[in-house]
Formats: structure tokens, sequence, C-alpha cells
């Protein structure tokens, strides 16, 4: 029994203690780095949290800032504007009533709110939903009979369909611009995230990840005013629809994705023409930022 | 086995990857995991002996690394930095496994109570394996570096920032240990 032969047997045995698989899992730990990158300051064995670089940890601080900014603000205005909306229900009610009530032949017309908005719908077809949005939408006037605005859910009986949109908001202004307002800011949000996305370097997977985070914000709120007042609008509601689209795609894209899955984004951003069309509804000046 | 040279500070190359992983090229942080990353998941699993932690140990490491690296002086060769990460965030890794297991122990054995355990002879491969387990971390450690994984006490040295004295030691140590573990087993190697 000699040492060397003790160590020759040692080694070899040792050989299966907490032997490793043939195949290393490369590209599924390599996809769990990146996700943990992605999502910011870890804890990690051995204690202590690691930091981001400081370059990257600043600049997404102020991205999760202004998202998180940008989610608060829509958040108020469409809790404003549907409140405000709830609050002028009766209201147009009180209109249909009250022309139901009256001659029945220019229903409304004799209130000083349907007046006011005869007037204009003679000239620019302008209509407000019921929170206000504030948009031009020709296609939804309803027909007019007589000269009058027929208003599509009122079934001659006095009452409102309740899916229907009031039939004059001017007489509320405030959830009109509440609306407005809430629109705008998050149409600029989205612009501010597709531009950071077309100009992002292909290769900073790190950026996909916080992007996507960004991303599925927007997401929310894309499809909170979808289901608002808003969407009525029939140049906003494609608009809103084709944003959803590229948010989603931006969303999936993972951190390990291939220029192709880019590349697809990148076409739907061209082929809808979503950049122009966002830039359009965005109107210029201090209003954009404010 | 695939070893890596071991070089006693960064080379040249070794430089150039460091210069681009800090200006923050993705593709140079891809080529650094792609050339440590088999070393590191299979010294994290000999450790470890479990796929998951080893995979948690492997990651967390470079996820370390990729965050110090900025720090990294180029004292070592970035093999060596880089496994003295991974074998640093395995042991303590393991160390919080076990504080967690003793904490569970005590309802497992509770439910053993007034049962007569019987084991079976365990063989080599089994008796081995809990010789080793048994062994102190850093014997250990250094025993499968050394015996089971083939790096050179300079190597281990670096990794563990200790002398290449106190390696020897400790395997020393460690294999003296298994050997009177595994005693009823010396026919096989005295034959």
């Amino acid at each position: 029994m000699t040492e060397d032969n003790f160590e020759e047997f040692l080694k070899k045995a040792a050989q299966s203690y907490n032997a490793p698989p043939a195949r290393t899992p490369r590209d599924e730990m390599w996809s769990a780095i990146q996700a943990q990158r992605a999502a910011g300051p870890r804890v990690i064995y051995g204690g202590g949290s690691l930091p981001q670089r400081p370059a990257r940890r600043f600049g997404s601080r102020i991205w999760i800032g202004a998202a998180a900014a940008a989610v608060l603000l829509l958040a108020t205005g469409v809790g404003v504007g549907r409140w405000s909306a709830r609050s002028n229900r009766p209201s147009a009610n009180a209109v249909v009533g009250s022309a139901k009530a009256g001659s029945g032949a220019n229903e409304g017309a004799g209130t000083p709110d349907t007046a006011v908005s005869g007037g204009t719908n003679a000239v620019a077809s302008t209509q407000t939903d019921d929170a206000g949005g504030g948009e031009t939408s020709p296609s939804r006037e309803p027909p007019r009979i007589g000269g009058t605005r027929r208003p599509a859910a009122f079934d001659g009986t006095g009452k409102v369909a309740l899916d229907a949109p009031p039939l004059n908001t001017t007489s509320n202004p405030n959830g009109n611009s509440a609306y407005q307002i809430t629109t705008v800011r998050h149409l600029s949000e989205a612009e501010a995230l597709l531009t950071s996305f077309r100009t992002r370097s292909a290769a900073d997977q790190q950026m996909d990840a916080q992007l996507g985070s960004w991303a599925r914000q927007l997401l929310s709120n894309t499809r909170l005013l979808l289901d608002s007042p808003v969407a009525n609008d029939p140049q906003r509601r494609p608009l809103l629809e084709d944003l959803e689209l590229v948010l989603v795609q931006i969303v999936q894209l993972s951190p390990g994705s291939t220029p192709q899955d880019r590349e697809m984004i990148e076409k739907t951003l061209r082929q809808d023409h979503v950049m122009t069309r966002l830039r359009t509804a965005i109107p210029a000046g201090p209003q954009r930022g404010s | 086995m695939q070893m890596v040279a071991y070089e006693s500070r960064s080379s040249v190359n070794d430089i150039q990857l460091i210069t681009r992983v800090v200006a923050g090229d993705a593709a140079a942080e891809r080529e650094l995991y792609e050339m440590y990353v088999d070393r590191i998941y299979r010294l994290a699993f000999r450790l470890a002996g479990d796929d998951e932690l080893a995979r948690d140990f492997t990651q967390a490491t470079f996820i370390r690394a990729f965050e110090k690296i900025g720090s990294f002086r180029g004292e070592s060769s970035l093999s060596t930095w880089l496994h003295s990460i991974g074998v640093s965030v395995s042991l303590n890794g393991l160390r919080k496994t076990k504080r967690q297991r003793n904490r569970e122990a005590p309802m497992e054995e509770g439910l053993t109570v007034g049962s007569t355990r019987i084991e079976a002879d365990p063989d080599l491969k089994e008796r081995l394996a809990r010789a080793i387990d048994s062994l102190a971390d850093k014997y250990r450690t250094v025993f499968v570096m050394h015996d089971v994984e083939g790096y050179t006490h300079e190597e281990i040295s670096g990794t563990l920032n200790i002398p290449v004295g106190t390696s020897k030691s400790h395997l020393f140590q460690a294999r003296s240990k298994l050997r009177v573990a595994l005693a009823d087993f010396a026919p096989e190697w005295a034959s």
C-alpha cells in the first residue's frame, strides 16, 4: 500500500463526485443572466446588493421615474375624465327628456347646449364624447333629421342607451380638457419611447429590457385609453390600436431576441406610419411637454 | 478536461476583452461568458452537487463579474479573478443553503424518532461522496479543485487567495481524512 497508489485511486474514484452533466446549459444561463441584470439591483450570494454601473443606473432611474410619473398622470386624467363624464350624464338625459317633452320634431334644439352644438356641427361636424375628448370626429356624427342632429342612442322613448355617448358635452369643458391633456401626454410618452427604440444600439440588450418595462406601462395606459371615451374618436382609435400592437411587440422583445424580431417592429412602425401619426396627433408648443 | 492555461497576470487579449466589456460592448460580455462558463459551471456543480444551485452560482458569478469588471486591475489573470468570484459565490451560497436545511432538519428528524435506521453498506462511491461532503470547506474546495477538476496549486492559490504551500497543506489534510474514511476499501488501492 503506497501513497501514490492511494492518490491515484482517490483521483479516479473522486471523478464520480458531484459529476456535472456533459452539456453546460449555456444559453439558458445566459438568458437568465440578462434577465436578472435587466431587473436592476439584486441580492446575490455572498450578501449585499449589487449596484448597476453608474451611467446605466442613472439612465434607468430617469426612465422608471418618467414612466411612473406618466402612469400616475394618466390614471389621474382618466379618473377625472370618468368622474366628469359621470356627472355630465344627467344633463344629457335632461336634454333628451326635455326634447321628448317639447315639440319632438327638433330634439334638444330648445336647450342651450344643443343649440350651441348644432350650430358648430353644421359647419365642422364637431362632436365631443361623454368625457369631452375634444376631437374632431366627422364620421361619428349621427344622421341628421330635418337639419337637427339625430341622436343614435335616442330610441324615441325618452331614454338614452347606456353605452351611447352623451349628446353633448360642451357643457363640461373640464372633462374635455382632462382627456385632452391625458391623451396628448400619453402620445408624447409613446413617441419618446418609440424614438428611443429606433435610435438604440441593436446590441444593447439591457436597453431592450428597459424599453420593454417602459412599453409595458404604456401598454396598460393605451388599453385604458382604448377603453375610455377617447377611443370613440375615429382618428384616435386606429392610432391607439396600432400603438397597442407596437407596444405589445416591444414588450415581448426578450433580451435574447434576434435582429429579425426588431426588424418586424420597425416594419410595423414604417408601414402604419405610426411615428408620423403620433407626431401629427401631438400638438406643438408648451402643451406638449406640460 | 479542457483547461485554460494559467497565467499569473492578464494577457493582452484579456485586457482588450475587459476594455470592451467596460465600454458596454454586449458582444464582448457574451464572448467573456462563452470563454469561461464551462469551467465555472463545472466547478460550481462539483461544489454544489445540484444543477439548480450550480446554475444559480454560475449566473451570480457572471453578474457580479460584469458589475465589478471596471474595478479589475489585471493583477491576476481574468480566469483566476473569475474563478475566485465563482468559488466565493458558491461557498457563500452553499453556507446559506446549509443553514436553511439545518433549520428544516428538526422536523425531518422528528419523523424518524422511534424508527430503527437500517442502512445498507454503502459502496465506495457513496462512502467517498459522504466523506468528501464531511470535509471542511477549505479542504474540500482544494481537494475538488485539484484532484477532481485538475487545477494546479498555483491556480488554486490565486483563486482562493492563499499561498501555494497552504493549498498543498489543505490537500494533504483532505487526503488524510479521506484515507481514514475509506479504510474499509484499503485492499482496492493496495492491490
